[in-house]
């Protein structure tokens, strides 16, 4: 373990050496060195990972601190990173997923120019050395490091066509919104320091329990709404769909790799904090079930291959907070995982498809495609499975332990979150279906246009499809393997199993089979449904799905608006209306002497006086007022 | 210089809050007042007044006015004024210290000199940047 | 009068003094922009090198100064940052007058009113100090004879800063009529034995706060700020940006935790409000700003705002945060001050944000400077600003003031967008019209050198203000 201890900077030391060398001699270096650049680090990051996971993997943690970040008298942050089985998990996440899209990416930008490759690629390893930042981080101000950092970089990479304003507005967009729950983990952390005067997660959680329940109530509540910033869920999860502006492969890593998980590895990390703060577990649930439901139902209507995706994301990561929700830790962390494997394989097949298709993302206008992209077509039908939670895909394991636990939590949690998986596997293949069978519908140019992308590509695709397939394995309730939930017994260190199961095998079994004959069904009803496509105009519930509630126009109304006016007014009104406006009455009634006096200054200087002698009459009167 | 403002003074100004140590100040704002009350009212009074109907109506004669008023002064008038207004200032300082010489002694001498010292250096820089020649 | 014992004391400041002679004596001798500017830096230097000379402890210099450990570091701060304003300046103005060597006498001069005010321990030196300081600002605003914005400027700010000086002096005078005192520990010692503050000190009071409020640019005495930014040429814009404001916070500091003057309730809701307002107004007024100056002038009167937060904790930690922030703030913006002039050409100054569009295709060196200075003054993560806010914010929340720290938080947050967008346009595509533009005045030495320098002070502090940090504790405690 020492050694680990030692070396551990490392992992996030060389995407950060490639983005500096990518970034800096993106003129000089050639495109096939900038990509090995790129490629290579994280390489090297995820062989590191692999070690640091045999390490841990005997139950081993530690942290390793280097030197002290800041310190102000008795306060220290020192700059420390948390090496145990949670963290490393991650790592693994991070970097394998990450070296994987970093490789799709040499092919899929190939078309840029060398400088904006260079600059795409510098992009793309900063953004995995923030994450690996705010995962690694020992404390919350080293998290919060790496969680400014993905924002930034989110902001850089969905913007990244910055020629087109429409893409630079939805960089904005996923900026505020993370905006406001950087506001809150802020005000959350600096709770922390005052109440405990430490912001390490060691120190924190053993004072947790000696913290009052309001107190620990409000930093969950407030560390919950930076997680549903940064992971996409309701209120501030519109950003998601719209960040589908940047490159395909960006939208890969944003959706399975980072950025959305950094909520869900915080709340994960904070457990100790939750677990004593049962209103704030509640709020966690029934969030996440509703953004689940809610996002799966837009999901259904999108005609934008992407933005069904990113839905589904959504509603994915809904369910994840759900776990959370109640509790079930593990089984939120599994199903991090197989999503971080099923999302990133059908990113990447989506992004195959678009790159066949000449940048058409409209699945209205695809259709025939599993005859010229054979490959891509079984990867995705491999994702479409997975995500829908058929046996033995990875699905299956991670979204059944899931539903498990909302069974044991409550009845009505697990009804509902059916009948999400329902949704899912329906607007899952309406899009498989649309996209692939059926006859094409997009012009002749487009069709003989289409072909297979090329290695570069698929063989990332086909990694994925493999470990979407088996990923689940990691994960086998004891009901078919006795011992075979390897992923548990992995966490538990950190994460150690609550209580023992309250259901029943018999129950479980005829669950999982009521599940799976349920979701079997909805994929043949899509079938008939969306075998033969034709376009038509969506009227009623239909058109208000398609909209998405219409909750960008809601906010656009209520928040923006508005403040976009208060602006305007305080620019353009206060300082010359208002302020001048008082010049103006003031000197009227002070008669014509002061007209003299104006008549040898400018206007505007007159007033910043005026505005002076006020305020310091406010001042006094302010004293005055206050004496007693 | 400065020391004239402190401890000593600052002692004596403690306890002068009270209103009766307003009283100097009182009579004196009320004879200045009353001066100017009187001398308003006395010319009022004794001044010869013979009111004609010529007198009442304005009087016009001379050239015609043109132009404005305001005329753009040239600016040698503003910068020797300035700078007879620096060096009179510096004159000023140097009461408080005739009053005090035989007091301040030595050191007092050479605080002097050196204040004296740095305004010759800015007169060199007046006198060689030309800032005094009338004509050009 | 001062003996001559007490002479290595003030050492700085008679460096600086003495400099400002010299440079008039030299004028009369013989014009010589290259020499002046020169010799202006070694004194600069000079000066700064000569506090290593003074004593440690605390010493009073008659009953006006005391040399602590407090006033030698914000010496030395001034006196860096007289450094770089002077080196700046060279070939700006070399490029855009042809007079330029008084300008440094009058650099000096103002300097110097800094350089006294850091150490004042007394109401006339500190008055003494700010007439030094606004006289030779007036001068130094309205210095480009040709720029008809520049003189309107200046005596925009000459009308302004007389009326603020004239409030401050009546307020001194009731103050002084209400304590008998005019050193900072005889008020300290006349509060403390009265113990409800009266009318006529109140008055007072509130006047100072009018006086100081005006230099420091805190709303609602903040108008004159973008106008001068914008008018006046953009060194003489760093310099008010930072030396003028640091040195009178400097006092402020000075003046509220020597005397005690904050623990009353009633100053201490006045300054809470005045922050408040100047963290939102700052930074709200800043987001429709299209002009660069003047977007830096709103968000200094934002960054000023945060000071003050760390200035009403009233603790050493308070004090360490304010002082570090400071630094932090002084570095971004003569950073980007340095920018502005770096891309001004003959005709003028790059204003626009437009001027700088597309900047990073062609400067990729520059644009990534102004980049980090933008972030830093935004507060992102591994930068010096994110620090500074972090420590502001620690030391509001160990006292618990959470209004102030919540209105601080939002504002920084409002304020990001008008940084971004900066940082957006630098990166977008290239700017069209720029065959026509002259080129820029900014030269690789000595100018881009001390961008670099800046910058990497940016992210070093960012990275390991334990260095500084560690000085800063060893002189906060002193104060009181």
């Amino acid at each position: 373990m020492q050694n680990a201890l030692q070396l551990v900077w490392l992992i996030p030391f060389f995407p950060l050496i490639g983005f500096l060398i990518n970034g800096l001699f993106r003129k000089q270096l050639s495109k096939s060195l900038i990509a090995l650049t790129g490629c290579g680090t994280i390489l090297v990051s995820f062989i590191l990972s692999v070690w640091v996971f045999l390490q841990v993997k005997n139950g081993n943690s530690d942290v390793a601190e280097y030197f002290n970040f800041i310190s102000a008298g008795s306060f220290k942050v020192p700059f420390a990173f948390q090496v145990d089985a949670l963290s490393s998990l991650f790592l693994l996440i991070i970097t394998g997923i990450g070296f994987i899209i970093h490789v799709y990416s040499t092919s899929y930008m190939k078309d840029e120019t060398g400088e904006h490759y260079g600059r795409y690629f510098s992009y793309l390893n900063l953004f995995v050395f923030s994450m690996l930042l705010l995962v690694m981080g020992a404390n919350y101000v080293i998290m919060y490091l790496g969680w400014e950092g993905v924002a930034l970089c989110s902001y850089l990479l969905i913007g990244y066509w910055f020629k087109n304003t429409e893409y630079s507005k939805a960089a904005n967009k996923a900026f505020i919104m993370n905006r406001v729950g950087d506001f809150a983990f802020l005000l959350a952390l600096f709770w922390i320091v005052s109440k405990t005067g430490s912001v390490s997660f060691d120190v924190v959680f053993s004072k947790a329990s000696a913290l009052g329940t309001s107190d620990v109530t409000i930093i969950t509540l407030l560390l919950f709404i930076g997680a549903t910033a940064k992971s996409a869920q309701i209120p501030l999860y519109t950003w998601l769909p719209d960040a589908m502006a940047g490159p395909t492969p960006v939208s890969a890593l944003i959706h399975a790799a980072t950025m959305v998980n950094a909520g869900i590895y915080m709340v994960t990390r904070s457990k100790a904090l939750y677990s004593l703060a049962p209103l704030s577990q509640d709020v966690i649930a029934i969030t996440g079930l509703a953004t689940a439901i809610l996002a799966a139902t837009i999901a259904m209507k999108q005609n934008d291959i992407k933005k069904v995706l990113a839905y589904s994301t959504v509603s994915q990561l809904g369910y994840i907070f759900l776990a959370l929700g109640v509790g079930a830790y593990t089984a939120g962390i599994f199903h991090v995982m197989t999503h971080a494997f099923f999302k990133a394989l059908l990113f990447l097949a989506a992004g195959s498809v678009i790159h066949a298709m000449g940048g058409e993302q409209d699945i209205r206008r695809m259709g025939g495609m599993k005859g010229k992209l054979k490959i891509t077509y079984i990867t995705f039908l491999v994702g479409c499975l997975a995500i829908s939670g058929i046996p033995p895909f990875s699905g299956f394991f991670s979204k059944d332990a899931i539903l498990l636990s909302a069974y044991e939590h409550n009845k009505i949690l697990y009804v509902v979150a059916l009948f999400g998986a329902l949704l899912t596997a329906y607007y899952m293949f309406r899009l498989l279906f649309l996209t692939f069978n059926g006859s094409f519908r997009g012009t002749e140019e487009q069709q003989h246009h289409l072909h297979e992308s090329p290695a570069a590509m698929t063989i990332p695709l086909i990694i994925l499809a493999v470990l979407s397939f088996a990923g689940g394995f990691a994960g086998i309730p004891d009901i078919f393997l006795k011992g075979g939930d390897a992923i548990a017994e992995f966490l538990s260190p950190v994460l150690p199993p609550e209580g023992g199961k309250t259901v029943s095998h018999s129950t479980e079994l005829i669950l999982m089979l009521l599940t799976t004959v349920l979701v079997l069904a909805v994929i043949v009803l899509a079938w008939f449904r969306f075998r033969k496509y034709k376009p038509e105009e969506e009227k009623g519930l239909g058109k208000f799905l398609k909209n998405k509630w219409y909750v960008d126009e809601l906010y656009e109304k209520i928040i923006i608006n508005p403040l976009d006016r208060f602006g305007a007014f305080l620019s353009n009104v206060f300082d010359r209306s208002v302020v001048d406006g008082l010049v103006n009455i003031v000197g009227r009634l002070v008669n014509y002497g002061s007209r003299q006096v104006r008549l040898l200054q400018s206007g505007q200087v007159t007033s910043y006086v005026l505005l002076m002698v006020l305020s310091m009459l406010l001042i006094m009167a302010v004293q005055f007022f206050l004496r007693k | 210089m400065i020391y004239l403002l402190q401890e000593e003074l600052s002692k004596k100004v403690m306890d002068v809050n009270d209103i009766a140590s307003y009283l100097p100040i009182g009579i004196q704002i009320v004879c200045a007042a009353g001066l100017v009350a009187f001398l308003m009212l006395v010319t009022h009074l004794l001044g010869p007044k013979r009111k004609t109907a010529d007198k009442l109506q304005s009087f016009t004669s001379g050239i015609e006015s043109h132009g404005d008023a305001r005329q753009p002064v040239a600016i040698k008038y503003f910068l020797v004024a300035i700078l007879f207004v620096l060096f009179d200032v510096e004159v000023i300082f140097f009461y408080p210290y005739a009053v005090n010489f035989k007091g301040l002694g030595w050191s007092g001498f050479w605080a002097v000199l050196l204040f004296v010292g740095f305004f010759l250096c800015g007169f060199i820089y007046i006198i060689k940047k030309g800032a005094l020649k009338w004509e050009e | 009068m001062i003996s001559l014992t007490g002479l290595n004391l003030i050492l700085p400041q008679l460096i600086i003094a003495l400099a400002a002679i010299i440079v008039m004596l030299s004028i009369a001798v013989k014009r010589c922009h290259r020499f002046t500017n020169l010799f202006t830096l070694l004194s600069f230097a000079a000066a700064a090198i000569s506090v290593l000379y003074i004593p440690r402890g605390s010493f009073g210099v008659s009953s006006l100064f005391v040399v602590d450990g407090f006033g030698k570091f914000f010496t030395v701060l001034i006196a860096c940052a007289g450094f770089v304003i002077t080196l700046m300046s060279y070939h700006y103005l070399n490029a855009r007058e042809k007079r330029n060597e008084e300008y440094y006498i009058l650099l000096l001069l103002s300097s110097l009113g800094a350089l006294t005010m850091v150490i004042s321990n007394h109401f006339v030196s500190f008055f003494l100090s700010l007439e030094v300081l606004s006289v030779s600002l007036y001068a130094l605003i309205g210095y480009l004879k040709e720029e008809p914005a520049g003189i309107e400027s200046g005596i925009k700010y000459l009308v302004l800063a007389a009326v603020s000086s004239s409030f401050l002096l009546f307020g001194i005078a009731l103050i002084y009529m209400q304590t008998g005192h005019l050193d900072l520990s005889g008020i300290a010692a006349g509060l403390s034995s009265s113990g409800e503050f009266s009318g006529v000190f109140i008055a007072g009071l509130a006047m100072v706060i009018v006086g100081i409020g005006f230099k420091m640019a805190l709303v609602p005495f903040h108008l004159w700020t973008p106008d001068i930014y914008a008018g006046a040429s953009a060194p003489v814009s760093a310099f008010v940006a930072t030396v003028s404001k640091g040195a009178v916070f400097a006092f402020l500091l000075r003046l509220f935790y020597s005397t005690g003057g904050l623990e009353n309730k009633n100053v201490w809701t006045v300054f809470t409000i005045i922050a408040v307002a100047s963290m939102l107004f700052g930074n709200w007024l800043a987001l429709r700003q299209q002009n660069i100056k003047r977007l830096l002038a709103y968000s200094s009167i934002g960054h000023l705002g945060y000071l003050m937060v760390a200035f009403l904790a009233i603790t050493d930690r308070g004090m360490q945060a304010a002082t570090f922030y400071l630094v932090v703030y002084f570095t971004g913006m003569l950073a980007a001050f340095g920018t502005v002039i770096y891309m001004s050409n003959k005709k003028g100054e790059a204003l626009y944000i437009d001027d700088y569009r597309g900047l990073f295709w062609k400067k990729p060196w520059l644009a990534a400077i102004f980049t980090t200075v933008m972030l830093s003054l935004a507060g992102i993560p591994l930068t010096a600003g994110f620090l500074g806010k972090l420590y502001l914010l620690t030391a509001g929340t160990e006292v618990g003031i959470w209004l102030l720290v919540i209105v601080l938080v939002v504002s920084s947050g409002i304020g990001l967008f008008y940084y971004l967008r900066v940082v957006a346009v630098m990166f977008a595509g290239k700017n069209e019209n720029e065959a026509s533009s002259e080129p820029v005045i900014g030269k690789i030495f000595p100018h881009g050198l001390v961008l670099t320098l800046l910058f990497l002070l940016l992210l070093w502090f960012g990275v390991y203000p334990s260095s500084l940090l560690e000085i800063i504790q060893q002189i906060a405690s002193v104060i009181r």
